[in-house]
């Protein structure tokens, strides 16, 4: 998060809040679970930074695209769930569709040879 | 993010503070757990957890930042930051408020003034559409000759004039300007510059009997169409163009104050009829309670028909002027309403060629087509400019001397901050070190200066509303105060507010600046002991100090010329005894009183006096000796009447009473009646002017007015005493018993002679008065030495102010060099230690640190005394019997500041002789 970095944060930025809001979308999950479904999921490829994860969720929270309510865990600690609103849901697939027509401008430069094949 | 969010965190801060924390904590804790399912020892995986969050602080202040205004937080850090130091600084605190609630208060309560004098409006309907008729002549011959001399076709006036750089001013104009200017405005139609003219004049005071008590009241003459030009809503109705005119219903229009004051209420005024100077007038209407008409300087109880100056003043000079015909009378003031979307430049170049056309066609010599006036037209929102003509110029000079004292205050208080910089400067490198933004602490600092500054102007604030009252009595004379009406208004506050932030941040600013840019790494070496700082905060602190004293030196100059000028008027020969003497005036005319009866009346009054025990005798004079100023041509027959000649009527036992000394000849005395042969006294000066070596007595003067002449033998000389003021040099004047005809007598003003205090005998006097005949009011009850002091009430005041000011500007130098010199000789402690053990005596020490103080005020003076040379010309028009590079003020002032600096910087000078040398090596 320092603005030392703008570069870095923004491009992180926008896909963590993807991730998170796709990571939610099966139901409600708190902080340190949605980290380790990012992880897991993604075969350990993606480590998601708890600096940036936390701060992501409180701005998702003010945006309004995920409400947060206290509840007890598996474990019986009081731990606080975030779970997807209907604004979220319309973000998510919003920015779903961004990602798709993003990842596959960047594929069709980066593989030109795959698209005359 | 949302605004409504941010204010929610603001209130539930800390809730959710607590929340976040929770939340990393069970992030923490799940981490931990997940590792000691891996298999590592909890310990470890505790560890391993932190270490993979990070810094949690951080993570937490990220957290927060989505939530709040980043801005907001800090600033409201600052501010809780800024008052613990506060808090732990009591004295420093105090200090510093105090020296800075007195520096804005006093500014708050000079500009308020300010703020009502030059800033306010009429209370009246659209007041920026006003503009006042004026007009503008050469000055010719000096301005002490006659209007007649300078300005020919101004035969005769009654008003005044003023002069400024350029020339003579007036605003008022004989009768038939008022009609020119009405007519055009007819003709004209709606292509006239002004929507309506008005005409007024003061009527003095008048006798106002209501119910049978009678008082005497201010009056103001106004044409038939004052009231809806000026757009005033009158309860009843108000005076019209048919009243005004000659032989027009007596009718008045009475002031709210007065309305409320003797009939209780507004409404039950209306239909009563009065008695004024014992003519009957009917009440018609009563004025809003914030009107106060054209001049707030003049403040009427009631408003009279123009025309009705014919029947009130029917013995005075209106009788004789024919006002209404007289185009060489001038007399009335006008003011007009421009139409709108007509500029005020417009209009006067529409009326001037007008009205000169018109002046010039009223020449009837050829001498008068020079010089004639001509025709200029002023802003009328703000009403006439008496009150701003009178103490503009001193109200300047006022905010002057409270901005010196305020600088003073904020130099003081810089130089606090910058010894408390120096203590702080570990703190300071502290926090730089640790990663804190150079702006981000000089913000911090900034925050303590500007909330110590508040908190002086809030105090200020509360000075200035105490200061106010005190100011309004000190330049209060009459009714003045009343629509000056000086408050604290949104205007001023805000003026003040902004005060305290650009002295907040004036006075902040240098040591904040000078604090943050310290090299970090020896600071932070230094040990508590060791306040080693760069010679650079000393310099600064020096400037300030030498400043300081510079202001200080100037404030001691001003003060010492205005005490100077003080001792000189008080310190003036008078020519009488101002002790024990009592003044009151009456007027019989008024009262109904008519010749022959009233010279019995006023005689029969004299002897109740007289018999009063405890008055050792009594007198008259148709005005006050040191208040006159009536000229009647009087000259020794076949010679032309000098124009400077004065002339004053008198009572019986006159030179007794006041303890003039007669040089010639004898006082006038009860056998001077009527019918007896008329008799005068001449002054030394008359009779030096007139007569050279001759001897005065015996010899005739001829006294000639309005077709009347009396033939008068001079039967005595007195010696000068001040006719008219006490700062003119005194006219040649002859004094003429009242009671020996032409002029005959209107009011007159008793003098009683006491056994002690004057003010004791009042309620006796008044007793008498009223049996005598209740309808005749008492006014300007006072004793002489009251009456002096209010001559000079301006130049009291500026030397009582004045001096404060620069005890007050003294003070405040001296603690700061008092503070900067013990704080110096705390540092130099462990030279002193080894001066004192190498074998330096005390004296030497003393010197030591006295030589530094002597360094200063000396840097000080150097650079004070062209400025004082210079400034204090700008108070020339203030002073009296001296220049205003008055040796003995300077000197007086220079000694004082050298003293004072050389006591504030003797203590710790003995302090630092005093030191044990032992103890001292040991502290290094």
């Amino acid at each position: 998060m320092s603005p030392k970095h703008p570069s870095r944060i923004e491009f992180l930025q926008g896909t963590l809040d993807l991730l998170v809001l796709r990571t939610l979308l099966p139901g409600p999950c708190h902080g340190h679970a949605i980290a380790k479904h990012i992880q897991r999921t993604s075969e350990d490829l993606l480590q998601v930074e708890t600096g940036s994860l936390y701060p992501a969720l409180h701005r998702l929270e003010a945006k309004g695209w995920i409400a947060s309510s206290w509840e007890l865990s598996d474990k019986g600690k009081r731990a606080k769930y975030y779970k997807l609103t209907a604004l979220g849901r319309k973000q998510l697939t919003q920015k779903h569709s961004k990602w798709r027509a993003f990842t596959r401008a960047v594929s069709l430069i980066l593989n030109p040879d795959d698209q005359k094949a | 993010m949302k605004f409504r969010q941010k204010l929610l965190w603001l209130f539930q801060r800390r809730r959710r503070e607590a929340e976040i924390r929770e939340e990393l904590e069970f992030h923490l804790a799940e981490e931990a757990e997940d590792r000691k399912e891996e298999g590592i020892p909890a310990e470890e995986a505790r560890w391993a957890a932190h270490r993979d969050l990070g810094n949690m602080a951080r993570v937490h202040e990220n957290v927060r930042a989505v939530w709040i205004w980043t801005w907001a937080e800090q600033f409201l850090q600052d501010l809780r930051y800024a008052l613990r130091v506060m808090r732990a600084n009591k004295a420093f605190t105090s200090l510093a408020v105090l020296s800075l609630a007195l520096g804005i208060g006093a500014n708050t309560a000079i500009y308020s003034f300010m703020d009502a004098l030059l800033l306010r409006s009429l209370p009246v309907s659209d007041p920026a559409s006003l503009v006042v008729l004026n007009w503008h002549a050469a000055e010719r011959g000096g301005a002490d000759q006659r209007i007649s001399q300078q300005v020919p076709v101004v035969q005769s006036m009654s008003g005044s004039t003023y002069d400024d750089s350029d020339g003579i001013n007036s605003g008022i104009f004989p009768y038939a300007a008022v009609q020119l200017f009405q007519q055009e405005l007819a003709e004209q139609k709606n292509n006239a510059v002004f929507s309506s003219l008005f005409a007024y004049m003061r009527a003095g005071t008048l006798n106002l009997m209501i119910q049978g008590e009678s008082n005497l009241a201010r009056g103001e003459y106004v044409s038939g169409d004052y009231f809806q030009g000026l757009g005033v809503p009158v309860a009843g109705r108000v005076i019209t163009a048919e009243d005004d005119r000659a032989g027009g219903d007596p009718v008045v229009v009475l002031s709210a104050a007065v309305a409320k004051r003797r009939f209780g209420a507004i409404e039950s005024a209306i239909g009563h009829t009065i008695l004024i100077d014992n003519y009957p007038f009917t009440i018609v209407g009563v004025t809003p309670p914030e009107f106060f008409g054209v001049d707030p300087a003049a403040v009427p109880d009631f408003y009279l028909p123009m025309h009705t100056n014919l029947l009130l003043q029917a013995s005075g000079r209106f009788a004789r002027a024919q006002p209404y015909t007289d185009p060489h009378f001038y007399w009335i003031q006008m003011m007009g309403r421009l139409r709108p979307g007509v500029t005020m430049e417009q209009a006067e170049a529409a009326l001037s060629p007008i009205f000169q056309q018109w002046v010039l066609g009223t020449a009837t010599e050829e001498r008068m087509r020079s010089n004639v006036p001509n025709l200029t037209l002023r802003e009328g929102a703000a009403g006439l400019d008496t009150l701003r003509r009178r103490y503009s110029k001193p109200l300047y000079l006022l905010l002057l001397l409270v901005g010196l004292i305020l600088a003073i205050a904020c130099a003081n208080v810089a130089n606090l901050l910058l010894a408390r910089a120096a203590v702080r400067q570990r703190e300071i490198a502290v926090r730089l070190s640790l990663g804190a933004a150079r702006l981000r602490i000089l913000r911090q600092l900034l925050t303590e200066s500007v909330l110590l500054a508040m908190l002086g102007g809030l105090l200020g604030i509360l000075i200035a509303f105490w200061g106010i009252r005190f100011l309004s009595v000190l330049l209060s004379d009459g009714p003045t105060v009343t629509s000056l009406d000086p408050t604290l208004n949104w205007r001023v506050l805000l003026v003040t507010a902004m005060l305290s932030l650009f002295t907040g941040i004036l006075f902040g600013l240098a040591p904040a600046l000078r604090a943050t840019q310290i090299d970090v790494a020896p600071a932070l070496k230094q040990t508590s002991n060791e306040k080693h700082s760069p010679r650079r905060r000393l310099n600064l602190s020096r400037v300030l100090i030498v400043s300081q004293i510079a202001l200080s030196l100037l404030l001691l100059v001003a003060a010492g010329l205005f005490l100077r000028t003080l001792i000189n008027l008080q310190s003036i020969e008078i020519g009488f005894n101002r002790q024990n003497m009592l003044l009151f005036e009456l007027d019989a005319r008024q009262a109904g009183h008519k010749d022959p009866e009233i010279l019995t009346f006023y005689d029969n009054l004299r002897k109740k006096f007289s018999a009063l025990p405890g008055v050792r005798s009594v007198s008259l004079s148709h005005q006050s000796l040191i208040d006159a100023g009536t000229g009647v041509p009087i000259n020794r027959p076949g010679a032309s009447a000098d124009e400077a000649n004065r002339v004053l009527f008198i009572g019986p036992d006159f030179f007794k009473t006041m303890q003039i000394p007669l040089l010639r000849g004898r006082d006038v005395n009860d056998r001077d009646l009527p019918d007896a042969l008329p008799v005068a006294i001449i002054s030394e000066g008359f009779a030096r002017k007139n007569f050279g070596d001759q001897d005065p007595l015996g010899q005739h003067l001829i006294l000639s007015d309005e077709g009347h002449q009396r033939d008068m033998q001079i039967v005595g000389v007195a010696r000068n005493a001040r006719y008219g003021g006490l700062k003119h040099s005194i006219p040649p004047v002859v004094y003429v018993p009242y009671n020996q005809g032409f002029p005959q007598p209107r009011h007159m003003v008793y003098i009683l002679r006491t056994a002690g205090d004057p003010l004791a005998y009042v309620n006796a006097v008044r007793q008498i008065i009223h049996q005598a005949d209740p309808r005749v009011p008492v006014a300007d009850v006072r004793s002489e030495t009251a009456e002096i002091d209010q001559m000079i009430q301006q130049e009291i005041t500026f030397a009582r102010l004045c001096s404060a000011f620069a005890a007050l500007a003294l003070i405040i130098a001296c603690v700061g060099l008092y503070g900067t010199v013990s704080y110096n000789t705390v540092r130099r402690t462990g030279e002193i230690g080894i001066r004192m053990a190498l074998g330096a005596q005390r004296g030497a020490v003393v010197w030591l640190v006295l030589r530094e103080v002597c360094t200063l005020a000396a840097l000080g003076i150097i650079v004070s005394l062209p400025a004082a040379f210079f400034a204090s010309r700008l108070l020339e028009s203030f002073l009296f019997g001296m220049k205003p590079t008055d040796p003995l003020a300077l000197a007086s002032a220079l000694a004082l500041l050298v003293t004072a600096a050389l006591l504030a910087g003797y203590l710790p000078a003995r302090r630092a002789s005093r030191i044990d040398p032992m103890i001292a090596l040991r502290h290094e």
